[in-house]
């Protein structure tokens, strides 16, 4: 399958393709997935037990995992999703 | 009391009079300094149903305790008056140097009256208050202005605070300008300036600012500076600024694009969001006092605007001039922002404007036999600079756009006020809030009108763990977010730092107690908070604001968003409704907005 990966951090990164071999993941196999096989900007965002660094939070399709299944949260081929630490204000 | 004065700055412009209005420390423990400290004084000074060009109505320069320490963004100042955009209450922010010299030359604040007969400019220091005639200044713009100040002053690190010719010309969302490029832009606070004949205010004070413990405020600096260090937040916030938010508001369908139409806008994409930006910044800046520098300078790289400087712009421009307006040029909007800074516009409202103009051209509303040959359609950027200048100067059409979003769909009519973005008449801020339906509550019960700085819903509804399409806790939501901002808009600090390295109104609290000697523990502020907002909330009240006020457009309630993850979303009356009637019962009002008494008697107001 292929995702779409975003990160907002100390670096930003916009529309990485990447392709995992993973048949209906939810999104923890796919966090497994990024941190052990496919090197980019979001390793060092994702900890060893798949936790974030503190002030990085993971949306699905511009939705914050916390406000669906969590990473329970089932991924689908196409779905985008972005690493970003908690912007604030404008 | 240590980080205070004690006393304001009265200045009588009509009988050129001037004299120190003591500040009890009663009234600072009760409302702290700020938003609190000028909601107290608009309420008691300003006569009921009073016009706001009126030379009755008082203009507010106010600082808090920490303003001029070393707390980081502690270079803020208030402008609290009665806006003529909303005819309501009216607290506008800025950062400047004129906060710290204010302080240092012993005032804690200004309350201007009255109106000059003449152009004139105040100019301050610990020993003297002049009111100078300011002929000479009076039709140059806000860059012009400082320069000629400076220049005259021999001194480059005064502090000064001006109107442009859209002030003079009491344009309803003029801004006040600081440091060139920092605005106190919304509500109208540079067109009641500009109706005093108020043309600048300059400061420099020598006194220094007397703290409680020096060497506390060291510590604690030195604590949150690491924290900062490590803050991913605050470092990314560091090096892209607030740009990096339009990669969030488009990902998460609450960027406004189209006059509000749509809520994504892949083109923003490396073009005029953080990516686009980051690649023109020259060189990174920060406020003074500040060790979380979020800002920068951006030099136009091509077309006929090539080297024009301008620090800047922030999130709220490139959405308002850029996606709201389907332009993708990152030139032009730094353009445009430099030319609403040196005319003193807000760039919120003009931008909401001139997209509200382009909707009605799309929709054949209007035609350019009415608008004096200007046609602004989207995505025509040489359209939008010449609207910018006629507004500022009310010229032609501009006269009419000069009045606000509102009072143009009232003059055009035929439906338009449907798409007039706007609550209480002042124009929706960046955000979409059929994406983050707690926008929509925020907005709405706001007492200045559309209004992104009282709460900021994104952190809790894009970033955080609340659903972003119900309405269920947002009431409480939004009023936790309200009461957090209320203290740090009173104690006058960067609301930004708070947020992203983090600190707690706990920290906030400790700095206070290095400063003044005392601190206000946490359900404290709380109480103290509720105080302030009741207060407001029962000024516009007086002023003839009802339940009827706290609304949304008609797109927002009605029209479905056709596009990204909130696609087929619109609010609604009844969520509103339930919205609104769950956050007047935490604040203790009745179902008309009213606070009982039993909230007055519990506030001690």
């Amino acid at each position: 399958m292929m995702i779409i990966v975003n990160v907002f951090g100390k670096e930003v990164t916009l529309k990485r393709p990447a392709s995992l071999a993973l048949e209906s993941p939810t999104l923890r196999d796919v966090l497994l997935a990024l941190k052990e096989k496919v090197e980019g900007p979001w390793t060092h965002m994702i900890k060893e037990d798949l936790s974030l660094e503190p002030g990085c939070v993971i949306l699905v399709n511009g939705r914050n995992i916390d406000s669906l299944e969590k990473r329970e949260t089932k991924i689908h081929d196409g779905d985008e999703i972005t690493f970003t630490v908690l912007v604030a204000g404008g | 009391m240590k980080g205070i004065t004690g006393r304001l700055l009265e200045i009588d412009l009509t009988h050129g009079k001037t004299k120190d209005l003591p500040v009890s420390r009663q009234s600072f423990e009760k409302y702290i300094g700020g938003r609190g400290l000028g909601a107290r004084l608009l309420f008691d000074l300003l006569p009921p149903k009073t016009d706001p060009f009126s030379p009755d109505n008082p203009l507010l320069f106010l600082t808090g305790p920490l303003t001029g320490t070393m707390v980081t963004g502690s270079s803020k100042f208030v402008v609290i008056t009665k806006s003529p955009l909303t005819q309501g209450w009216c607290d506008s922010y800025s950062s400047g140097r004129i906060s710290v010299e204010l302080k240092k030359a012993g005032y804690d604040g200004l309350v201007i009256l009255g109106k000059s007969n003449a152009p004139c400019y105040l100019r301050i220091d610990n020993k003297s208050v002049e009111i100078r005639e300011a002929n000479h200044l009076w039709g140059k713009d806000s860059f012009e202005t400082e320069r000629l100040l400076k220049e005259s002053e021999k001194d480059p690190s005064i502090g000064v605070s001006s109107i442009g010719p859209a002030g003079e010309k009491r344009v309803r969302f003029a801004s006040i300008n600081s440091d060139l490029y920092r605005q106190a832009a919304r509500g109208g606070v540079g067109a009641v300036m500009g109706s005093k004949n108020l043309k600048a205010i300059v400061a420099k004070g020598t006194k220094g600012i007397e703290i409680h413990d020096r060497n506390q405020m060291v510590t604690l600096n030195r604590k949150n500076y690491q924290r900062a260090k490590k803050s991913e937040v605050a470092q990314a916030r560091k090096k892209y600024g607030t740009p990096l938010t339009l990669n969030i508001t488009h990902m998460g369908g609450i960027l406004p694009t189209k006059n509000f139409q749509y809520s994504t806008w892949e083109k923003a994409l490396e073009k005029i969001d953080s990516i686009g930006v980051y690649k023109s910044i020259i060189r990174h800046k920060a406020c003074l006092s500040c060790f979380t520098p979020c800002s920068f300078e951006t030099r136009i790289s091509e077309g006929k605007f090539r080297g024009n400087v301008l620090e800047g712009p922030e999130y709220e421009t490139l959405g308002m001039f850029g996606s709201n307006q389907l332009i993708d040029s990152l030139p032009f909007i730094i353009q445009a922002n430099i030319l609403c800074d040196q005319l003193g516009m807000d760039t919120i409202s003009t931008g909401s404007v001139i997209g509200f103009i382009m909707e009605c051209f799309e929709r054949e509303l209007i035609s350019p036999s009415q608008t004096e040959g200007l046609e602004i359609r989207f995505g025509d950027s040489e359209a939008s600079l010449a609207a910018i200048e006629r507004m500022a100067l009310r010229e032609g059409f501009g006269d009419i756009m000069a009045e606000g979003v509102r009072a143009t769909a009232n003059f055009i009519g035929n439906g338009s006020e449907r798409f007039a973005m706007h609550v209480k008449g002042m124009e929706f801020p960046a955000y979409e809030p059929r994406g983050a339906f707690g926008s929509g509550l925020s907005y709405a019960v706001s007492p200045r009108g559309a209004c992104h700085r009282r709460a900021w819903p994104p952190a809790k509804e894009i970033l955080g763990s609340y659903p972003p399409y119900t309405i269920e806790g947002k009431a409480s939501m939004i009023k936790g977010l309200y009461d957090e901002n209320c203290i740090l808009h009173s104690l006058l600090v960067c609301d930004m730092p708070a947020k992203f390295i983090p600190l707690s109104l706990d920290d906030y609290s400790q700095y206070l107690r290095a400063a003044i000697g005392e601190s206000i523990p946490a359900e404290e502020f709380q109480k103290t908070a509720e105080r302030i907002e009741t207060l407001i909330r029962m000024f516009n009240n007086r002023e003839g604001f009802t339940r009827e006020d706290d609304t949304l457009p008609y797109r927002t309630l009605h029209e479905p968003l056709p596009d990204g993850p909130a696609k087929g979303k619109c609010i609604g009356e009844e969520n509103l409704n339930k919205m609104i009637d769950e956050f007047y019962g935490l604040r203790g009002w009745d179902a008309s907005g009213i606070p009982t008494e039993q909230t007055i008697n519990n506030l001690e107001l």
